[in-house]
């Protein structure tokens, strides 16, 4: 009975086993790119013209095709399925039979370049999922490069002039977004550029594993990854403080832009690029780059409930008519400690001294001529206690009592370095004019109606708020 | 006869006087009311006309330049309440109705989050009632109304459960919330761009992705919310158009928007 069983188990696993090796044999012996050559075969013979054609059809054989190139080290197996890339008579089948699109292959032929050096993909590979590999979630590194973002891979070799007057719409429109809506402020690129968020350099090769896919919609590759962080940021990093505004188009290019933002580079040999053409960069770009995400044309101030604070308006008339270039320059350079404003020089955002020049220029352009009347500060004797009763009624509203503003208040942070160690002059011209176009009302006889004296106590108490007597009794 | 005179004399004379006495706590009555009346005046010149205007008409000076950027990137003026007009959105008592003196202490007291309306905790208890008081002038409603009965929210136990958020989800849909909310509660729905409240001004639905609600975050908050509506904006009160249950599965499934119920 035992021996039974036992043959009778023997006998049914191999009859399995041989099943299996059927099965993985016959495989082995019909891939996929079988099948569509054999397909390419007919349609050769179909499109073929005369004999002469009609016998080179005929003449092809159906077997592995791979390009070598040993430049880019890359063998490239694509061409396995799409045959029919280089032979013009297919330009009217379809994928994979079909004719490479343009006359791209002219100026790119195929044996110096492969295929995967623009359009990404894993070139090794035999089968259409491996290959393109976006069904794959994390261990293939580079999916197929969509179409809509193919333009990204002309620019590894080749500089913005050249790609604007060829066509290359989409990249050149997600540069010009990068540079102008202010990416820079938060993110730096080649050691220049602010530091809330994350450093880019390389962000376009990283392999799809380095982004966070849990609430990604759309296919789990860092294409759709980069567009759909562009469209609502916070919707894949919930935590993410980015600023950022944009549709489907525009969100579109940047994503092809951000994708040329490569750590690897094409050998010497195949670039085009001439960076000597690129312009040099005036105050208006250079605020576009660095400030106008958070700044935005700097005339009015609004709370902003991503900063949890008040973004101040830097070109407002009331405020340059009494902050000299010098005041600009300093708060440029440093920064504002305790808010989102980073330090700018040299050493640590990495904005050369001229190009912060050049931003305070452009700041300052709309300075109205003549400065404001004095206040004379140093002329009132004032009381500290008052200005603080006056404080609690008049300015807590907005500054918050302990003065750092933020969440839930509209005036900006009193405690800031800054603002401590300007002149009281200063403050108390603030107080008395405002900001005009702000919720910074001005305080004096234009406004409020406050006394002189009311406001030179104010400006004595706001003076002292950030020291530790003050501190300690919050 | 002369009896009679002389009975009537004093019944005069204890009149006249009974009337002077009455005369002079009437006018001293009156007169801690003027003072009660110029210590809200006060306060009120002196903390909230900055931005609801000497009038109460909610054009103080700083009207028209105050404004936030949402999560979204979306900009919203602050509208400071136009005080005249006797209409509150948050409220305890059923729409229509004017707020409790609880409801108008406790925006007082707490302020109004993400609004920039502070809190104005540090006035004493006489100032902040003379303080409503003299806010009360601004509307003749306050004379001419009885005051209504707050709203009673008494939190059920399954508030928040995931069989509560899927009611909650299809009142959510039968209710048309999501014309205005948006499906997500974005408040990007398809009629979101065409809402205007009461004088004509275009408001946005709220986006409960975003933060805080301004009523209150608490269950029961969102609760008066429902029952009360927000008068003067196009959210209107379920009072009458749910039942009791749905409007708390409503705010079972609001919770589940707001990312506070995580299933």
């Amino acid at each position: 009975m035992n021996r039974r069983f036992y043959s009778g188990l023997l006998m049914w696993s191999s009859i399995v086993l041989l099943i299996f090796v059927l099965i993985a044999g016959y495989k082995e012996f019909t891939p996929e790119w079988k099948k569509y050559q054999a397909k390419y075969k007919e349609l050769y013979m179909k499109n073929a013209k005369d004999e002469t054609i009609k016998a080179k059809a005929k003449a092809f054989k159906i077997e592995l095709q791979q390009i070598y190139v040993d430049k880019l080290n890359s063998a490239d197996r694509c061409i396995s399925c799409h045959i029919g890339v280089e032979n013009p008579m297919m330009a009217k089948e379809a994928v994979p039979y079909k004719t490479h699109s343009g006359n791209y292959l002219d100026k790119h032929p195929i044996a110096r370049f492969g295929c995967t050096s623009c359009h990404g993909g894993q070139g090794r590979v035999t089968t259409t999922k491996d290959a393109h590999a976006v069904e794959h979630d994390a261990h293939y590194d580079y999916p197929i490069v969509p179409v809509k973002y193919i333009q990204s891979s002309c620019a590894q070799c080749h500089d913005y002039n050249m790609l604007e007057k060829n066509g290359a719409d989409k990249v050149v429109k997600g540069r010009k977004l990068f540079n102008e809506k202010g990416c820079r402020g938060c993110h730096k690129v080649d050691g220049v550029g602010g530091v809330l968020g994350k450093v880019l350099d390389g962000i376009g090769s990283q392999p799809r594993i380095y982004f966070p896919m849990r609430h990604i919609k759309g296919e789990a590759t860092q294409y759709t990854w980069h567009k759909e962080h562009f469209l609502d940021p916070r919707a894949l990093v919930p935590e993410s403080e980015m600023k950022v505004i944009l549709n489907e188009e525009e969100a579109d290019a940047l994503a092809t832009y951000v994708l040329t933002i490569t750590s690897t580079e094409m050998p010497r040999e195949y670039r085009r690029i001439r960076p000597s053409l690129e312009a040099e960069l005036d105050g208006d770009a250079l605020y576009k780059k660095y400030c106008v995400a958070c700044h935005t044309a700097g005339k009015e101030s609004y709370f902003d409930e991503i900063f949890n604070r008040t973004i101040p308006a830097i070109m407002n008339p009331a405020f340059l008519r009494i902050a000299d270039n010098k005041f600009l320059k300093s708060s440029v350079s440093e920064g504002r400690e305790g808010t989102q404003m980073t330090s700018w020089k040299p050493s640590a955002a990495g904005l050369s001294e001229q190009d912060i020049d050049k931003i305070v220029g452009y700041i300052a352009k709309e300075r109205p001529a003549g400065g404001a009347p004095r206040f004379n500060f140093a002329g009132f004797k004032t009381d500290t206690k008052r200005g603080e009763t006056l404080y609690n009624i008049r300015c807590a509203l907005c500054h918050g009592k302990d003065g750092k503003g933020g969440a839930g208040f509209l005036g900006i942070n009193l405690r800031n370095p800054v603002t401590q160690s300007a002149d009281p002059e200063f403050l108390a011209v603030t107080v008395r004019d405002g900001r005009t176009g702000t919720p910074m009302v001005p305080f004096g006889k234009a406004g409020v109606g406050l006394s002189e004296q009311d406001m030179a106590d104010i400006v004595s108490y706001v003076k002292i708020l950030s020291q530790s007597k003050i501190a300690a009794k919050n | 006869m002369e009896g009679l005179m002389k009975n009537f004399k004093t019944a005069v004379l204890i009149s006249f006087l009974t009337l002077l006495i009455a005369a002079f706590f009437v006018a001293g009555n009156a007169g801690a009311a003027d003072v009660k009346a110029d210590l809200g005046k006060k306060v009120y010149e002196e903390r909230c006309a900055i931005c609801h205007g000497l009038k109460g008409d909610g054009k103080g000076i700083t009207a028209g330049l105050m404004k936030k950027s949402e999560k979204s990137g979306r900009i919203l003026e602050i509208i400071p309440r136009d005080l005249t007009t006797g209409v509150f959105r948050f409220r305890s008592t059923s729409t229509g109705c004017l707020p409790s003196e609880e409801d108008l202490m406790r925006i007082l007291d707490m302020g109004i989050t993400r609004s920039f309306m502070p809190a104005h905790k540090e006035l004493s208890m006489d100032e902040k009632k003379a303080l409503i008081g003299y806010i009360k002038t601004f509307s003749t409603r306050w004379q001419e109304e009885e005051p209504c009965k707050a709203i009673a929210a008494k939190k059920p136990k399954w508030i928040g459960s995931k069989k509560s958020v899927a009611k909650g989800e299809k009142v959510y849909k039968d209710m048309k919330c999501w014309e205005c909310h948006g499906d997500d509660g974005k408040g990007n729905g398809p009629k979101s761009n065409q809402l205007k409240d009461d004088w004509g001004r275009q408001i946005l639905p709220f986006n409960f992705t975003a933060g805080a609600l301004k009523r209150g975050t608490n269950p029961e908050d969102v609760y008066i919310t429902f029952t009360s509506g927000l008068d003067g904006t196009g959210m209107p009160s379920y009072e009458d158009s749910l039942n009791e249950e749905d409007r708390w599965h409503l705010v079972s499934f609001t919770l589940k928007l707001m990312g506070q119920v995580k299933h």
